[in-house]
């Protein structure tokens, strides 16, 4: 099998090379046989891309441990699910995941322009082929995901216990199919740049791609900030550790790219900026491949310091030169309309956005490499940790929040004073009377009322918008609330989706100032009856019990929680924090038990536990509001599945375009 | 459900150990969350509950001992820099080649917003240049010209 896995990679490489000579010399000579031989290539690319990653699912499976990878990083007691998942929890095979995830696109882009964009296709073929042969010639010359052992191991050393938890088995694919899918729309960019074609045909192509990328983007962060809360224990999910900032600023340049794109679109303006993002967001995401493997800068996340670091490094290089000097070479053909009536206008808006999204992109990078920095500099290692991130970071989230108030409700063109007044007296007063409180109700940090004063406006401009959207169908038309509503929805998905989706982010933000200004924790070493009392509950450590199997061994506390404090508290359930030793890595960890409700999450923690005396040390935290985030996170996937829909035109127009003409009725 | 969370929190602030020992835990608590634990999980001392971490437990004990001799924060800092080198502060002092650190970002979006402030005036000048000759007057009577503005703009607020 692993012979199968290895020539399939050789092979795919191999093709993958052919697809790109074929394609750009066919586009050069316009030789249509050429351009279907790459056309060719790159299914076939995917396809033995598939049966290298269906040849390692195998070896897991079977637990082959003469397979180094399989070796390193699963066991024979490793539980089926976490089998899976070992695919990509180890360097070499998440290479060979991101190339099949790649191929999965490739071949998707194939089918649905098998007749259209018929210029750009060679050039779209050729630029997602060069990103998959890069992957898969690390694999095949640095690499081998498929190299045997001299000697079969008798177990293998199991996947890291950090690992061994649900989220991490959706988290990296949910990041992988953002970061890979970002290719789509730089594909079809370089394509514009290298053909010519520079008008909004290579942007409407890729607008439903770009939303696709964002979303996995958004919801790779969202569950890697949920795997750190359940897994890592420190009551927190979020620590501005180098590969989380990774992550999160491609998401942030594709953001900003999704809003600028609108101007384009409407305006016919920032066609530079337009291709600079799509430019700046597929190369964040190879910035964020090369950080987790160069080991340049040290991280929680990273896989094992390896050599890809220079090969990453130049493979950066090579897409920011090619890329840039299209750019440059095709900027005489990239002259927007540019005109602006108003600086109190969408246009002008939508740039401010842009600023503040990619400025935080910026603070992140900046932050993030400023440690290598000064010692390039200085010859003195510094850290820059979370106070520094959220220190620089919290204005300008603030910032961007009240825009996202502002944007959806200001108009385009030109904004009067009267305009703004009718749009935004009532969210302003609504901002205000939400500050007032927070601040009558005891809150002094500046930034946390600021915070909860800006959300409040944002959220009622979406609440205007679709009340007076809503008023609007019901006089003019004679629909009732619901029926208007999902009319009003239905038929401007996109700009009602993405209301929803800023109602989501809003709660995400919520949740993330009201958790971090207003959490409370404490340590106590405790007795079996003790209890402890924080932020108005109460637990009690009521014994402790152990487990083991073959896999891990379970020493649990338990743990009732009252609502309350003194006699009144009321019992209303209980929670089970674990400490666990797992056998083949011989490592402990720790599982957090949270007992959640839409107002805070109880989050409890066994810290150390002596079995003679059953003392043990709990650290208890109380972090507000936590819910909303996640629950933001399922408003956001509900905004952007709102967004993708296809309309009603659309998909008349893809139904007709399937029926043969002959055979429509007359 | 965020009145009662925040009233929560005032209450929380406000009730517990005395004032000094407050001060303490304060101080504490500052001084932990300026320090970053060694064990290389990345975290602020603070937030580092690693079972028994080598580096996050004694550090925590450390700053212990140094409030306990009437240090000041700023001192404490002082201390453990002299001691484990820049690295251990959990973010750039604000002094020599960090300055950098902390003003780059806000510079680099200070010019960001400078350059499209210019280019913003630039395009507000070129859409302020008539479209049509000079000569040619319009014939729109003024009344029905602001009432299709007015529609224009309507149309605008509401796409």
């Amino acid at each position: 099998m692993s012979e199968i896995g290895r020539l399939a990679v050789v092979l795919g490489f191999l093709v993958a090379l052919w697809g790109i000579a074929a394609s750009v010399l066919g586009a050069l000579r316009r030789d249509e046989r050429l351009i279907a031989s790459g056309k060719h290539a790159a299914y076939a690319f995917s396809a033995l891309t598939g049966i290298a990653v269906a040849a390692l699912l195998t070896l897991l499976l079977r637990h082959d441990f003469n397979v180094e990878y399989v070796a390193s990083y699963s066991s024979s007691t490793l539980p089926t699910w976490y089998t899976i998942a070992a695919l990509w929890g180890g360097m070499k095979g998440s290479l060979l995941w991101w190339a099949f995830i790649l191929a999965i696109c490739n071949a998707v882009v194939q089918l649905q322009n098998r007749d259209k964009n018929r210029d750009q296709m060679p050039w779209v073929t050729a630029t997602m082929l060069m990103v998959g042969a890069f992957f898969l010639a690390l694999l095949v010359f640095i690499t081998d995901p498929f190299e045997r052992l001299p000697f079969t191991p008798r177990e293998g050393s199991d996947l890291n216990p950090l690992l061994q938890n649900y989220w991490m088995t959706i988290h990296p694919p949910s990041l992988y199919i953002g970061f890979v899918s970002t290719t789509v729309p730089f594909a079809f960019a370089m394509a514009a740049l290298a053909t010519g074609k520079l008008g909004d045909a290579w942007i409407r192509t890729t607008r439903r791609w770009a939303l696709f990328s964002w979303f996995f983007l958004s919801l790779g962060n969202l569950f890697g900030a949920a795997w750190a809360y359940v897994v890592l224990g420190w009551g927190g999910y979020w620590a501005w550790d180098p590969v989380e900032n990774a992550a999160f600023m491609p998401w942030l340049t594709a953001t900003a790219y999704l809003h600028s794109v609108m101007i384009q679109e409407k305006k016919d303006m920032l066609k530079v900026w337009n291709m600079a993002l799509v430019i700046l967001t597929f190369a964040l995401t190879i910035f964020g491949t090369f950080l987790t493997r160069s080991g340049v800068i040290s991280s929680v996340h990273s896989f094992t310091q390896s050599g890809m670091g220079p090969f990453f490094m130049g493979f950066l290089l090579v897409i920011l030169t090619i890329s840039i000097g299209l750019l440059i070479w095709r900027l005489p053909l990239l002259k927007s309309r540019n005109e602006l009536e108003s600086v109190f206008s969408r246009e002008a808006t939508f740039l401010l956005n842009n600023l503040i999204l990619v400025g935080i992109a910026f603070t992140v990078f900046w932050g993030t490499v400023f440690p290598v920095l000064s010692e390039w500099v200085r010859g003195v290692k510094i850290t820059v940790g979370p106070p520094f991130f959220n220190k620089v970071n919290a204005p300008l989230g603030v910032a961007l929040v009240f825009l996202m108030g502002v944007g959806p409700v200001i108009a385009w063109r030109k904004a009067t004073a009267k305009s703004l007044w009718r749009s935004f007296a009532a969210p302003m007063g609504t901002g205000l009377v939400v500050g007032a409180l927070a601040f009558a109700l005891g809150a002094r940090n500046f930034y946390a009322v600021l915070a909860f004063s800006v959300a409040a406006f944002a959220l009622a401009t979406v609440w205007i918008e679709f009340w007076r959207g809503m008023r609007v169908r019901q006089a003019m038309l004679g629909e009732k609330p619901w029926t208007a509503l999902s009319r009003l929805i239905g038929k401007n998905r996109r700009r009602y989706g993405g209301y929803v989706v800023h109602v989501g982010i809003v709660m995400i933000f919520v949740g993330i100032v009201a958790s971090s200004v207003f959490k409370l924790e404490v340590q106590r070493s405790m007795k079996v009856g003790d209890s402890v009392s924080l932020g108005g509950y109460t637990v009690r450590y009521d014994g402790i019990h152990q487990e083991s199997d073959a896999h891990v061994d379970s020493t649990y506390a338990l743990v009732s929680v009252w609502d309350g404090e003194g006699p009144a508290a009321v019992r209303v359930g209980e929670v089970r924090p674990e400490k666990r030793f797992y056998k083949k890595p011989k490592q402990p960890t720790t599982e957090v038990s949270i007992w959640s409700t839409l107002g805070e999450d109880l989050y409890v923690v066994l810290g150390s536990y002596d079995p003679q005396s059953q003392l043990a040390v709990f650290q208890v935290f109380v972090n507000p509001m936590i819910a909303w985030m996640w629950i933001g996170g399922v408003v956001l996937a509900l905004g952007t599945a709102v967004c993708m829909w296809p309309s009603y035109t659309e998909r008349t127009v893809a139904v007709s375009a399937r029926v043969p003409a002959g055979s429509r009725p007359a | 459900m965020l009145v009662a969370l925040i009233a929560l929190a005032g209450v929380a602030a406000t009730v517990g150990a005395p004032r000094e020992a407050r001060a303490e835990i304060a101080t504490q608590y500052q001084t932990e969350t300026d320090l970053t634990c060694q064990c290389g999980c990345g975290l602020t001392v603070h937030s580092c509950n690693h079972l028994n971490c080598g580096s996050g437990i004694p550090l925590k004990k450390e700053i212990a001992e140094q409030i306990a001799t009437g240090k000041s924060r700023e001192e404490i800092l002082s201390y453990f820099t002299a001691k484990y080198g820049e690295k251990i502060l959990s973010s750039p002092t604000t002094t020599g080649f960090n300055i950098a650190a902390w003003t780059v970002p806000f510079v680099v979006i200070a010019l960001g917003g400078l350059i499209i402030g210019v280019v913003l005036v630039r395009w507000r000048r070129a859409t302020d240049v008539p479209a049509v000759p000079a000569t040619a007057t319009p014939t729109t009577d003024p009344t029905l010209r602001a009432k299709l503005e007015r529609e224009l703009d309507e149309l605008e607020r509401r796409s």
